[in-house]
């Protein structure tokens, strides 16, 4: 008897002729498309600035020079190469907002896993807790942590990623209880698995497609959320390379030398313009109605 | 295999053929309909060459199983067709050509001429919007709306006029959709499985609706179901589909009475009837169905047939004049008779019954389970799906739990399973292991992402892995497949491989109690009598009780020792299937015996 690859066209009924299989690359839109391009290109060149570019915190040229064959994108103020920095500042704003992603779907997805799988008092008591976190003005938290812990791109960080979590953990736990109501889940019960094992090899997978599309779309909110604390103030002291610091200092010389802020302005919109066009693209990927 | 006469037939003449009314009274006209889907590279077939015509007024049942194409082909009765779907040949309805119409000219045509009525009626009507409103908008005047209400059978209509659809049952949210689909008073009203969702009682309801809309209306109505008896019981003509092709068409009875194709015979053998011989299994024909990637030379059924001759291997039967019921057939030795009389004289014994197991009696002990109403904004009353119910299975026993929706049988059953904590009273597994369960849908009761062979495994995770691997492998070969469903997930088996997939898990282990829920209510005859043949012969073989849920009377009384008929969270019967099928008590009871929809033939 053989395997049958493939189930019929329209094996249901006529109100259920959609089907639902498997991720499609052909619904990607080009949009899409060269936004992800776009984003891995951003992404692998900033990783491996720090081999062909100029040390971004030592003065390498006189201050204020306009863009040229040697410094594309000019020197700012104290003569620190623009283009060197902008690549740091990329590398430094997507590695920190992917830290934050993976410290929310860590965290908040333990949460939601646990709470979705145990339901009752537990799922009552860990969502409450959510509930409370959820509460939290980020920005404004991040202030704080940053004014209690010192002004640090990782009490930065510590602060957005405070409030970041909650979200996955109703993520996680919403995906997880409509799995568990599921027969699948039952059959894996009454077959004796263990609850670890019930979490890890029969529920959490199932939350992995929505896990994947929320972090591709929150690359973008973060990056502009980082950015703009950073052009407030909070973020690591200069001279580090950080784009919205970088911007803020610039803001001056916008007349005189307007390389200086617009470069680091414009890696920002760049960075979350791709970064949003990427995480449509995969939203479509695992999203088909 | 018994000898069976080859004698060829010779196709008549389609037109002379049909015995019925001249051309120009055919309401739709399908012709050398061929529609197929690419799907990840491969060209699926569901229709390859389908011809059928319905004459005005008449209610014709299109009956296959499922892959058999009958969606597709109503689909594209109602130019409906996916944009991706490739087609070939004619589809006339009400002399408009449907096949490469545009849009606008299918919508004219749907407004005109057609009415729909799907599984689902939840999913068609719209949820925010009253009743009354959704039928007006068709109806044209509140008083052509309520007038149509109250001919599909409402009670009360000009109060439900202001109902939502989520505040109807079942039963009347189908009569609703009824009455829109005759609202504009169409020519061809096209209901695909109308009544499978419903219970049996509401289900001979509708069915009996159906006829007086067609007196009263005088639309001709497209049936299409994957039960026989339903199509028996309301159609003029039936015409079965088999792989994407006629396989059979003719007026009911004849055609049931006097198969031409043996498919036909095939599917009238292995029915579920209340009649059915109980000390041997439902004869079945093996095989699978036709593949839709594949494209057989010869008669599409071939693989499958009892009588099957070179010639059908090699050449594809066309449809021919079946003297005996005047309708046509797609058979070149036109042998339905010969395999039905074939298939009912190999009478497969059931072995004989292995001892029971070790373990006691699993008792329930005045079990109750009560649902909490929800609090808050919109209230609701806590609901009582069981109140004392106390049973008892002995050691190999198998009971059959009879009833219909929120009579609490499947409540139950997870009570027994510890899927559902009880209010009140207690489960006494009797010293037994834990029960094992077989689903409705097989292939849900899966976990998408893992193969067939993860879960079968973790029934025997004690075991080293090699003992496992060996013990996975034999449990597929005692169902009957091949080693490789180990390895691919159950999504990607036929729904016939993912109910033995199922059953390989529960018997992996052999348990002391199997819990099935509604195993078979999904399936077409023949999955469904495969099915019940592998329960009955894997209880013999193991030993096993067994709790078998259930809304078809006719089922239970095939595969259980003993019927307890439930309704509203209480037993109201229970006793030898003989007893409660020849003189049942409870006046309940007596109206689910009733309606049981039968494949109405001579004796």
């Amino acid at each position: 008897m053989p395997v049958r690859g493939v189930v019929t066209p329209g094996s249901g009924t006529l109100s259920r002729i959609r089907t639902r299989e498997g991720s499609r690359l052909r619904d990607v839109g080009v949009l899409e498309r060269v936004g992800f391009v776009l984003l891995l290109l951003l992404l692998s060149t900033s990783l491996a600035a720090p081999l062909f570019v100029l040390d971004p915190v030592i003065s390498v040229a006189p201050a204020f020079q306009a863009p040229s064959p040697e410094h594309w994108l000019g020197t700012d103020d104290v003569g620190q190469d623009v283009f060197s920095r902008v690549m740091f500042g990329l590398r430094t704003s997507w590695l920190s907002a992917v830290a934050v992603i993976a410290s929310a779907i860590v965290i908040g997805g333990a949460t939601g896993l646990v709470a979705g799988a145990r339901g009752g008092w537990v799922d009552a008591l860990l969502m409450r807790l959510t509930d409370a976190f959820l509460a939290l003005p980020g920005p404004v938290l991040a202030i704080a942590v940053a004014a209690a812990l010192g002004a640090s791109l990782r009490n930065t960080l510590i602060g957005i990623a405070v409030v970041w979590w909650p979200w996955y953990a109703r993520l996680v736990r919403g995906e997880v209880r409509a799995l568990a109501a599921r027969p699948h889940v039952d059959a894996a019960r009454l077959s004796g698995v263990s609850p670890m094992r019930l979490m890890f090899r029969h529920l959490l997978p199932g939350a992995l497609p929505p896990i994947i599309v929320a972090a591709s779309l929150d690359v973008q909110i973060l990056v502009l959320t980082l950015a703009g604390l950073s052009f407030l103030g909070l973020g690591a002291p200069p001279p580090s390379p950080e784009l919205g610091a970088m911007a803020a200092r610039g803001a001056d010389y916008l007349f005189a030398s307007p390389w200086i802020p617009l470069a680091p302005g414009c890696a920002v919109f760049i960075l979350a313009v791709a970064a949003n066009l990427a995480g449509d693209g995969i939203r479509d990927l695992f999203d088909r109605g | 295999m018994a000898e069976i006469p080859r004698q060829t037939v010779t196709p008549a003449p389609l037109a002379t053929s049909l015995g019925t009314a001249s051309r120009s009274s055919a309401v739709a006209d399908v012709a050398g309909l061929h529609v197929a889907f690419r799907r990840e590279g491969r060209n699926l077939q569901a229709l390859r060459g389908v011809d059928l015509r319905i004459q005005s007024g008449e209610i014709v049942g299109l009956v296959g199983e499922s892959g058999s194409g009958k969606t597709v082909l109503g689909l594209s009765m109602l130019g409906l067709l996916p944009k991706t779907a490739r087609t070939e040949g004619t589809v006339m309805v009400d002399g408009v050509e449907l096949n490469g119409a545009d849009e606008s000219t299918r919508r004219r045509l749907r407004r005109r001429a057609l009415g729909a009525v799907f599984q689902d009626p939840m999913t068609s009507l719209d949820p925010t919007m009253r009743i009354g409103r959704q039928v007006q908008e068709v109806a044209g005047s509140t008083a052509e709306a309520l007038r149509l209400l109250e001919a599909v059978g409402i009670p009360d209509a000009q109060r439900r006029l202001r109902d939502f659809p989520h505040e109807l049952s079942g039963g009347l949210r189908q009569r609703v959709m009824l009455a829109i689909a005759l609202a504009a008073r169409p020519k061809l009203v096209i209901a695909d499985e109308p009544t499978t969702a419903l219970d049996v009682t509401v289900q001979a309801q509708v069915l009996a609706l159906f006829r007086r809309m067609r007196d009263e209306f005088g639309c001709a109505i497209l049936l299409v179901t994957h039960d026989l008896a339903v199509a028996s019981t309301v159609a003029d003509r039936i015409c079965v589909l088999y792989g994407g092709l006629v396989a059979e068409v003719g007026q009911v009875r004849a055609v049931l009475d006097h198969p031409g194709h043996p498919y036909t015979a095939a599917l009238m053998a292995s029915r579920i009837g209340l009649h059915a011989d109980r000390d041997s299994q439902l004869p079945v024909i093996a095989g699978e169905p036709v593949q839709p990637s594949s494209d057989p030379v010869g008669c599409n059924f071939a693989p499958r047939c009892p009588a099957a001759a070179v010639l059908c291997r090699e050449q594809r039967p066309a449809l021919a004049v079946v003297s005996k019921h005047g309708g046509l057939a797609a058979c070149h030795f036109q042998a339905g008779e010969d395999v039905a009389r074939t298939l009912s004289t190999i009478a497969t014994p059931w072995v004989a019954a292995a001892s029971g197991r070790s373990a006691g009696n699993v008792t329930v002990h005045r079990l109750s389970v009560r649902f909490p109403g929800r609090r808050g904004l919109r209230r609701s009353e806590p609901f009582d799906a069981l109140s004392d119910i106390d049973l008892s299975v002995a050691p190999g026993e198998a009971v059959a739990l009879v009833g219909e929706s929120g009579s609490g049988k499947t409540t139950l059953l997870r009570a027994i399973a510890g899927l559902q904590a009880p209010t009140s009273g207690r489960v006494d597994l009797g010293g037994g292991r834990r029960p094992q369960m077989v689903f409705q849908d097989a292939g849900s009761s899966f976990t998408p992402w893992l193969t067939v062979g993860q879960q079968l495994e973790e029934r025997v995770a004690h075991l080293p892995a090699t003992v496992r691997r060996e013990r996975v492998l034999e449990a597929l070969a005692r169902l009957g497949l091949p080693g490789e469903v180990s390895r691919v997930r159950a999504l990607q088996l036929s729904g016939g491989q993912r109910q033995r997939a199922a059953l390989a898990r529960a018997v992996i282990e052999p348990p002391d109690l199997l819990l099935c829920d509604e195993p078979i209510s999904a399936l077409d005859a023949s999955l469904a009598a495969t099915v019940l043949n592998l329960l009955g012969r894997l209880r013999r073989e193991l030993g096993f009780a067994m709790v078998f849920v259930t809304h078809d009377l006719a089922a239970a009384r095939l595969v259980a020792d003993r019927i307890t008929v439930m309704t509203r969270g209480r037993i109201v019967e229970e006793g030898t299937p003989d007893t409660v099928i020849s003189q049942p008590s409870n006046p309940y009871t007596q109206t689910l015996l009733a309606s049981v929809p039968e494949v109405a033939t001579c004796p």
